[in-house]
């Protein structure tokens, strides 16, 4: 188990509301004690008395979901320089890496940037044991000896592996090659077969530079080690935890797939968007452009910006007078930097077998000393609370562009503001607390300081990061999908393959998840080889199942014929219910960050929101500013 | 029949499994899951005037509409109509999308025989039976969990707990029980507390997971 970090303790367990909402806690009473503590806080906010009472209760996991206020707009600043000796979120977050690999820490920190109670108690620790004064602040003496001893930590012990051979090695040398640039891609199965013998070949040749001997040695991996990090397994934290070490693969790309043949820009002008941060991009372009004589750049389409754009158009596009996905492409490839920009996003996005969309709106400024980037909405139901507005900056504010050449630096603000036309977001905002999603939010969840942060990560584009496919995980994250359990059950995969087929058969999800969880079936390689054993069997024609009656009515299932790709035949041949969202989590891959399924997959290093969900805005930024703009923390 | 309109969601525990089936003389009926207004079999007759209104916006329907993309997360919504078969409104907010929406909580005033939440006292949970006739359920374990909100949905707390239950029975007209709650929440105007209530009921051979909640509205600031 990780432990999530932050200024109190008993910080709550998260996850975004369209991901599932069990492995919660069992319940537990609450002792007396709690009572009173609950009670203060009920008051006011939490006082110190109060919080003292929490602090000797800490552990008590109902008080872990007492709710704290909201954090204040602005988000999460950095960490004051006097706690955290000046360091920024991105030097604390490799700190807290550092500290749980060397297991100064009482569990693995979560990677949160964030210089909380628990960093400090392990820069403490680590200090008391080399011989450093205990001040529990990161101050250089403390870092470079961190770093010293980061360095001496034993490398992962290698085992060579050959054709035939199974388990997590192979799995870590699969995703290596992956990461290396494999094709095909392989399957992080855990098996060396004759597909991952030929990639260790090519490798061999391409990047050893040796007659090829079709085995993974020390020589393969000592090249794999150095050219791409992570594939291991380490025990983090004084409690000796094992962490799988993500493996780097190639570039993230957290946004939904663009629908084929959208346009990124709202339709603007007459008939479309006629103020606002469109009407400014488009002003901005026109000029660059040579709009003669030049426009006010005032957000207002009025006749001297139609009658420019109108010039731009004569010869390219048809001249309409309206910036459509025509003008915009012409205009885009004429002048692609802008100081404000709006977008219009329609993208799709696979999850759990079955196909979700969106048209994601917002919009984005380059200011003198830092970005914004806003997700208007037009909340319609009922009224939203004013804390929603606090959860985005708070949980998204953390990052600034770094211009590594220059050194330029532009922090990265997020708003939710309200607000209504053509460049909102619609939501509805409803009584009770059910399963939010991007266009449904609910007054009475409890966990809305992490729901709300992420459906807003759905209308500035990003997708869901739980429930995918190997290939979507790679992408989406940047990393390969983790190796996880390789051993797997005493059944064998062909098996448990039948089994689902015959679940599926018998149009039972609870029959699906007792041959694959009840078998004892994990994510990861193993689970990955019963998909592959899955699309191998036959296809089977399901008949249409009637409904039964009741009470309760039982819905009756449409006639449906299996395709042999494993979630998309769950989606489609077993009822919505629990098991058969549980049977499709152990046969793919889910995050843990915002975007992931923060209540099942807990990953001290990919939590919260990340880098990748920003890298849309560090292309922005070097089309405006020039450079190569990445993330990092504050 | 005028429709029949579900509602599921398999990521959420106890799953939604909502459902309405309107017929052609305005007999409504369906089972929902999670209902702050309770949970289990409705049955009842809808007003002509409604009954009109809906019958008007389905027989406008002649085909299905073509299927648009669920928004992530959203739940699975099936409209099943004489003239189209069933076919996902997911997304939808036409007329015919939002009426049948509609008809799920309007369901919830023809109780036969259902159980709902009340919260009469501080320290209390109270399931009530609701509707005419007796259903079985399972209360072996019944979870109890508790949000106390401050002004317009601020959070001020949650609290959770287990309670054994009497085990599997029968619940008919006029039957309750009472659950206890320990939970110290001010007698404050501002303060508002919303409950939910697991457990299952059964038929047959089989359970079926149910949320029964407690979920008084709370007025947004002017």
């Amino acid at each position: 188990m990780t432990a999530p970090e932050g200024p109190i303790p008993g910080q709550r367990i998260v996850k975004p509301a369209d991901a599932p909402d069990t492995n919660v806690p069992g319940p537990l009473r609450l002792p007396a004690a709690g009572n009173a503590a609950i009670a203060r806080l009920l008051q006011s906010a939490p006082s110190p008395a109060a919080l003292g009472d929490l602090m000797q209760l800490a552990g008590n996991s109902l008080l872990a979901r007492i709710a704290l206020p909201s954090a204040p707009a602005g988000g999460a600043p950095p960490a004051p320089a006097g706690l955290a000796g000046g360091a920024t979120g991105s030097e604390i977050a490799d700190l807290q890496m550092k500290l749980s690999r060397l297991q100064a820490s009482a569990a693995p920190l979560t990677e949160d940037g964030k210089f909380g109670p628990l960093t400090e108690a392990a820069v403490r620790t680590f200090q008391g044991s080399n011989g450093l004064e205990v001040t529990g602040q990161p101050d250089a003496a403390t870092r470079t000896a961190v770093d010293t001893a980061f360095a001496a930590l034993s490398p992962p012990v290698r085992v060579q592996v050959a054709l035939g051979s199974t388990g997590l090695d192979v799995g870590f040398a699969q995703q290596k090659l992956n990461a290396a640039g494999a094709t095909p891609r392989l399957a992080i199965n855990g098996v060396f077969d004759n597909t991952m013998l030929g990639a260790v070949i090519a490798y061999e040749i391409v990047a050893v530079h040796r007659f090829p001997q079709g085995i993974v040695d020390a020589t393969v991996w000592a090249a794999l080690d150095a050219g791409t990090q992570g594939g291991f397994v380490a025990d983090e934290g004084a409690s000796n935890t094992p962490i799988e070490q993500l493996t780097p693969s190639g570039t993230a790309n957290a946004l939904g797939v663009q629908v084929a043949g959208t346009s990124l820009h709202p339709v603007t002008g007459v008939g479309g968007l006629t103020s606002g941060p469109a009407v400014h991009e488009l002003q901005q372009k026109l000029n660059t452009a040579g709009a003669t004589p030049p426009l006010k750049d005032d957000g207002s389409f009025g006749p001297k910006t139609r009658a420019a754009l109108q010039a731009f158009q004569n010869g390219k596009v048809p001249v309409t007078g309206t910036a459509d996905a025509a003008t915009w492409a012409a205009l885009d490839a004429a002048a692609p930097a802008t100081t404000t920009g709006s977008i219009s996003r329609t993208w799709d996005e696979v999850v759990g077998g079955a196909t979700y969309g969106l048209t994601s709106n917002y919009s984005w400024e380059i200011q003198k000393t830092r970005m914004v980037v806003t997700a208007k909405v037009n909340f319609v139901g009922l009224a939203p609370p004013a804390a929603w507005f606090g959860h985005v900056p708070a949980k998204w504010n953390q990052f600034q562009g770094v211009d590594p050449a220059t050194g330029r630096t532009m922090p990265i603000d997020f708003q939710m503001t309200r607000g209504g036309g053509g460049d909102s977001n619609t939501v509805e905002v409803k009584r009770g607390n059910d399963r939010a999603n991007a266009g449904e939010w609910y007054l009475g969840d409890t966990d809305a300081a992490n729901t709300i942060p992420h459906e807003y990560g759905h209308l500035i584009g990003l997708q869901d990061e739980y429930q995918l496919h190997p290939a979507d995980y790679v992408r989406v994250t940047g990393h390969e999908p983790p190796v996880g359990d390789a051993g797997g059950p005493a059944t064998p995969p062909a098996t448990i393959a039948t089994g689902i087929q015959a679940a599926m058969v018998a149009r039972s999800g609870v029959a699906a998840k007792a041959a694959t969880v009840g078998a004892g079936l994990k994510p990861g390689a193993y689970a990955q080889r019963v998909v592959a054993e899955y699309a191998l069997l036959a296809p089977v024609n399901l008949a249409a199942v009637a409904e039964v009656p009741g009470p309760p009515k039982i819905t009756g299932l449409p006639a449906f014929t299996t395709t042999g790709e494993v979630l998309s035949d769950l989606d489609n041949a077993l009822r919505d219910d629990l098991p058969r969202y549980d049977t499709i989590q152990v046969l793919s891959y889910s995050s843990g960050s915002i975007m992931g399924d923060q209540s099942r997959v807990k990953d001290p290093h990919d939590h919260g929101a990340q880098p990748r969900h920003l890298a849309q805005f560090m292309t922005i930024l070097g089309q405006a500013l020039g450079g190569t703009w990445e993330a990092r923390r504050r | 029949m005028i429709l029949r309109f579900e509602i599921t969601n398999g990521s959420r525990s106890p799953a939604l499994a909502e459902s309405v089936e309107l017929g052609d003389d305005g007999t409504i009926s369906g089972w929902r899951t999670v209902s702050p207004a309770g949970v289990g079999w409705f049955a009842g007759r809808l007003p002509e005037a409604e009954l009109a209104e809906v019958r008007a916006l389905a027989g406008a329907v002649r085909t299905a509409p073509a299927p648009s993309l669920a928004r992530p997360g959203a739940s699975t919504e099936t409209l099943d109509l004489d003239a189209t078969g069933p076919y996902s409104i997911a997304g939808s907010r036409d007329g015919l999308a939002v009426a049948a929406r509609w008809l799920v909580q309007r369901l919830t005033d023809f109780p036969r025989a259902a159980v709902t939440v009340t919260h009469p006292s501080p320290e209390v949970a109270r399931l009530e039976h609701r509707g005419t006739e007796p259903l079985r359920l399972d209360l072996t374990s019944v979870a109890v969990s508790a949000a106390v909100w401050r002004g317009y949905y601020e959070p001020a707390g949650t609290w959770s707990g287990v309670i054994g239950g009497p085990g599997e029975m029968e619940a008919g007209p006029g039957w309750t029980l009472d659950l206890p709650l320990e939970i110290d929440a001010p007698a404050d105007p501002g303060i508002t507390v919303h409950l939910a209530v697991d457990f299952a009921i059964r038929h047959g051979g089989s359970s079926m997971p149910v949320e029964a909640r407690y979920e008084p509205d709370i007025e947004a600031p002017e």
